[in-house]
C-alpha cells in the first residue's frame, strides 16, 4: 500500500511571528521555516506503517516556492521514499491544496493518505476534510491512534469529552493530531540517503488545477496585549467585580 | 568555491541542536549535577541512534567517510547546548585517531565497539595534561615514548584532578603497558597525533562558539525580561552596548571556525594556522559573551539560580583543551613569519583546496 503524507512548510514553531506593518500578513523574510509539526507526525506515522510492513511506499508532497523542496527533504531524511514538488508562486489556500492533492491521488493511486490536521501557521484544519470531501473517501480526523486491519484502518480520535474509535473503509485520510506518536529525528545516514532520493517538481498547470486564491484576506493584526491584572482583597470583592465589570456572572 | 553549508550539513547540524534543545536543557544539567554524574545514559542513546559517532571515520571501516565540514555544526550546536556527554570527543578526534591505525586489529575491534555506542575512549594526548571522562570510558589511549598504546580503564590507575567544569572530570592515569597493548609505534604514531592535535582544537573551536552564542543568548534574554526604573534593562545603553559587541565578536569569530573546518586535513602550515587562528578566536568571543552574561544578570549571574555559570565553567574548560592560547599562537606565528604572506600566496593556497 502506497502511503501519500502532504507536508507544509511554514514558520518554526519555535519563531515569535510579527505582523507586517501594512497588515498584509505576517513577516517570513529571513525567518526560520521548518515542517508543520503535524505533518512531521504524519510522517513518523506512516514510516512506522512501512517499518510493521503495513505499507510498501512513502511519498511526501509539498507544494509552494522551490523552497518547499527542503520540507520535502527532511520528509525523506525522516523515511519517506519519495518526494513530489507542486511549484508555485500563488498563494495556497486549503481548497486548491485539496484540489491539487487530488489530482495526485489520482495518479498515485495511494491506499491512505496521512497529513496533519491543521497547519500551524493558519490553523485553517480544512485541507483532510475538503480532500475526503473531492475523494468521497473516508476520513479520521484528529488521530490519536491508528491501526490498520486487512482493508480497514481503525482510528481513535480525540474528540470534546473523549476518545471515538471509528473504523475506516480504505482507502481514508486520517489527519493527525498531537498525541499519535513522536517524530524520530532523522539520523545522519538517513540525511546522507535522502540527498539521493527523488524529488518531482511539477506545475498546477500539470494536473489540470487552477490554484487562484477564493478567499480574501482582509488584514493581520496583534492580537491586543494583555493588560495588568488587579489584585482583590476577599473572595466577596472578586465576586463583586465579576458581576458588576465582567459581567460574567 | 562555495562559502555556504549544503543542504545535507545544514540539516544534520540543525537535527542535532532541535535534539539537544530537548533532551539537554539546564534542568537536566542540574539534575546531573545533583546526582554527582557526568553523563545521561538516555541522553546518550539518542545521540548515537542520529548515526553520529562514524561520520569521520571512513566508509571501509563502517564509518560514513565525511569530512569535518559536515560534524562542524554538530559541535557548535553541542557547545550551545553545554553537552556533556563525549560526542565531539568521540565522533571528531578518538574514533578518527582509531580509524586511522589500520594495522592495528586491536584499535579495530575497539573502534567497532566505540562506533556503536557500547563504550567511549579516552585520549590521553600530550597537548593535554590530563585524559577527560577517563572514568567512563571503556579504554583509554595512552602515549607512552611517542607509541600509542590502547588499554582497557579497569586496568588503568587514575588519579582525579581539579576540574572548573563539574562535567567534565579530569585524571592522571597510569598503566601497564606492553607490545600487546600496543596500536602504533612512535613513528606511526606521530602523524595521527598530529591530526588529532588539529582536529581536538577545531571542534573545541566550535564548541566554544556555540557556547559564547548561548551565553549571549542567556543574556539578551534576561536583559529583555528584568526590569529597572520600569523598562527591561535590555533598553538600556549601558547594557545593549555590551551585548552588541559580543555578539559582533561571535559573527567575526564564526567564518573563521568554518573557515578552518574548510582546510584540507592535510593542509599543512597553513592548516594550522588557520585552526589555531579559530581557536583563539572562538576562546576569545566565549570568554567575553560568559564574562558579559554574567554582568548582565547582576548578581544572579554568580549564582547558581541562572544557567550561566555552567556555560562560564565550560569555556574556561575549553579555553585550555587543545592547546592554550600561547600554544595556538606560536602555531599562527609559524605560519606568519614562516612562510610567504600577501594576496598571491594566501589565495594560491585557498584555491588548492577548493
Amino acid at each position: 500500500m502506497k502511503i501519500l503524507v502532504p507536508v507544509k512548510r511554514v514558520v518554526d514553531y519555535n519563531v515569535k511571528v510579527r505582523v507586517k506593518s501594512d497588515g498584509s500578513g505576517v513577516e517570513t523574510q529571513g525567518v526560520k521555516m521548518s515542517m508543520n509539526p503535524f505533518d512531521e507526525i504524519a510522517v513518523e506515522e506512516a514510516v512506522r506503517l512501512r517499518e510493521k510492513g503495513v505499507a510498501t511506499e512513502i511519498i511526501a508532497v509539498s507544494m509552494g516556492l522551490p523552497a518547499c523542496a527542503e520540507t520535502i527533504r527532511t520528509a525523506l531524511a525522516m523515511g519517506a521514499d519519495r518526494g513530489i514538488l507542486v511549484e508555485t508562486d500563488v498563494e495556497l489556500q486549503p481548497l486548491a491544496v485539496a484540489k491539487l492533492l487530488k489530482a495526485i491521488v489520482a495518479k498515485e493511486n495511494p491506499g491512505l493518505i496521512v497529513m496533519g490536521k491543521q497547519a500551524i501557521d493558519d490553523d485553517m484544519n480544512a485541507t483532510g476534510q475538503m480532500l475526503a470531501a473531492l475523494l468521497g473517501w473516508s476520513q479520521g480526523t484528529f488521530a490519536s491512534k491508528l491501526v490498520i486491519e486487512g482493508d480497514h484502518a481503525i482510528v481513535t480520535r480525540e474528540v470534546d469529552g473523549g476518545l471515538e474509535t471509528v473504523s475506516l473503509q480504505l482507502p481514508a485520510i486520517v489527519t493527525t493530531d498531537l498525541r499519535l506518536n513522536e517524530p524520530r529525528y532523522a539520523s545522519l545516514p538517513n540525511i546522507m540517503k535522502a540527498r539521493k532520493k527523488p524529488i518531482e517538481t511539477i506545475r498546477p498547470a500539470d494536473l489540470g488545477v487552477d490554484p487562484a486564491p477564493r478567499l480574501t484576506l482582509v488584514t493581520v493584526a496583534e492580537p491586543p496585549k494583555r493588560v495588568a491584572g488587579v489584585k482583590v482583597k476577599s473572595v466577596a470583592e472578586l465576586v463583586a467585580k465579576l458581576k458588576t465589570e465582567a459581567k460574567v456572572i | 568555491m562555495n562559502f555556504t553549508f549544503t543542504d545535507e550539513q545544514a540539516m544534520i547540524g540543525e537535527t542535532v541542536r532541535s535534539l539537544l534543545a530537548a533532551e539537554c536543557q539546564g534542568s537536566h544539567l542540574r539534575a546531573l549535577m545533583r546526582a554527582g554524574a557526568t553523563h545521561d545514559a538516555g541522553r546518550w542513546r539518542k545521540i548515537v541512534a542520529l548515526g553520529l559517532l562514524g561520520s569521520l571515520v571512513p566508509e571501509t571501516v563502517g564509518g560514513l567517510g565525511l569530512s569535518a565540514c559536515d560534524l562542524i555544526l554538530v559541535a557548535e550546536a553541542c557547545g550551545h547546548a553545554g553537552l556533556p556527554e563525549p560526542l565531539v570527543e568521540t565522533a571528531g578526534i578518538a574514533l578518527p585517531l582509531l580509524a586511522a591505525l589500520p594495522d592495528s586489529s586491536r584499535a579495530a575491534a575497539w573502534l567497532a565497539r566505540a562506533m556503536s555506542g557500547d563504550v567511549t575512549i579516552a585520549l590521553g594526548h600530550p597537548v593535554n595534561p590530563f585524559v577527560l571522562d577517563a572514568d567512563v570510558a571503556g579504554a583509554i589511549v595512552l602515549v607512552v615514548d611517542g607509541a600509542l598504546h590502547l588499554v582497557e580503564s579497569a586496568e588503568a590507575t587514575l588519579i582525579a584532578q581539579p576540574s572548573v567544569d563539574p562535567f567534565r572530570r579530569l585524571f592522571s592515569v597510569s598503566a601497564p603497558t606492553s607490545a600487546a597493548t600496543m596500536i602504533a609505534t612512535a613513528k606511526a604514531a606521530a602523524p595521527v597525533l598530529a591530526a588529532a592535535v588539529n582536529r581536538g582544537a577545531l571542534f573545541t573551536a566550535a564548541q566554544l562558539l556555540g557556547l559564547a552564542q548561548r551565553c549571549n543568548d542567556l543574556a539578551v534574554a534576561y536583559a529583555k525580561e528584568r526590569q529597572q526604573f520600569g523598562e527591561p534593562i535590555g533598553s538600556y545603553q549601558a547594557i545593549k552596548h555590551h551585548l552588541a559587541t559580543a555578539q559582533v565578536r561571535i559573527e567575526f569569530c564564526r567564518p573563521v571556525v568554518y573557515a578552518a573546518a574548510a582546510m584540507p586535513p592535510d593542509g599543512g602550515m597553513h592548516a594550522k594556522a588557520r585552526i589555531s587562528h579559530a581557536k583563539l578566536a572562538a576562546t576569545e568571543a566565549a570568554d567575553l559573551a560568559a564574562r558579559t552574561a554574567v554582568q548582565v544578570h547582576g548578581a544572579m549571574g554568580y549564582s547558581w539560580e541562572v544557567d550561566v555559570h555552567l556555560f562560564l565553567k565550560r569555556s574556561l574548560a575549553l579555553a585550555n583543551a587543545w592547546g592554550t592560547p600561547l600554544y595556538h599562537r606560536e602555531r599562527c606565528a609559524m605560519r606568519v613569519f614562516g612562510a610567504p604572506v600577501g594576496p598571491a600566496h594566501t589565495f594560491a593556497q585557498e584555491l588548492r583546496h577548493d
